[in-house]
């Protein structure tokens, strides 16, 4: 029988891998989830490149409205055209019933090279809502 | 095991990180008002129209064409704050030129913007 000596034992670093195996399957979880949900709201595009109001307070986004090159229109991974955009900032509106319609928190992230005309149509759609304000999102440059 | 482990987790830290920063541009939507109530005593808004110019996206501030972003800044900086600055937005340009004009009145100091689209 082989016993573990005093000195042996004291000579081994014992570190408890199952519990440090734990915590990292739980960081891989973490961060798999806040890319996937980042990738549902966000969709790969390429933001004008401008500095913004470089506003310090971290404000909610609320409903975050993609706009592609190609003109397509995404919410939440969905292409929606104008009639359901529409439909979905009025059951926005209708969530958020506490403040007024032109307190909505509205972000759009439209393409640099989409076209202005569909812009304006999404931001007539919100105009006719009495949406009174929508943030532009934009690619800070490095 | 443990090393794909260590590996996925790196991989997912790495991608998170190096995801682009975003900021912001805040400007108020005009809301459609009725024209019965307009008179003579309310002011000219001050506007810079957003357009293709001679086939080239440009802006137009009253007679002047300006071509680039900092000329409009320039340009806006010499103008008076309190009645803000409409940003008259038309087709045929890209959203960049849209957003720059916008970020061209923020830069010149104007606090109230509002986005108009073109009809």
């Amino acid at each position: 029988m082989k016993f573990v000596t005093a000195r042996e034992r004291s000579r081994t670093l014992h570190i408890e891998i199952t519990p440090m195996i734990d915590v990292v399957f739980l960081l891989i979880i973490f961060f798999m989830t806040t890319a996937q949900f980042a990738r549902m709201t966000r969709a790969e595009l390429a933001l004008p490149v401008e500095p913004g109001e470089q506003e310090q307070a971290p404000e909610e986004a609320g409903l975050v409205i993609n706009l592609t090159d190609a003109g397509e229109i995404i919410v939440a991974d969905r292409t929606l055209n104008l009639a359901e955009l529409e439909q979905l900032v009025r059951q926005e509106i209708q969530l958020h019933s506490d403040r007024p319609a032109r307190q909505l928190k509205l972000l759009i992230r439209a393409d640099k090279n989409a076209e202005s005309a569909r812009l304006n149509e999404i931001v007539r759609l919100l105009q006719g809502l009495d949406v009174g304000h929508a943030r532009l999102a934009t690619e800070v440059p490095r | 095991m443990i090393d794909v482990t260590f590996l996925l987790l790196l991989y997912f830290m790495v991608t998170t990180v190096l995801a682009k920063p975003e900021d912001r541009l805040s400007p108020t939507l005009q809301i459609q008002r009725d024209s019965s109530t307009s008179s003579a005593s309310d002011f000219e808004p001050q506007i810079v129209e957003v357009m293709r110019i001679d086939g080239e996206p440009g802006y137009r501030l009253g007679a002047t064409v300006l071509r680039s972003k900092s000329a409009l800044t320039t340009a806006l900086r010499g103008l008076p704050k309190a009645p803000g600055v409409f940003i008259n937005v038309h087709g045929g340009v890209d959203v960049a030129y849209a957003v720059a004009a916008v970020q061209a009145a923020r830069d010149a100091g104007f606090e109230q913007v509002t986005y108009v689209p073109a009809n």
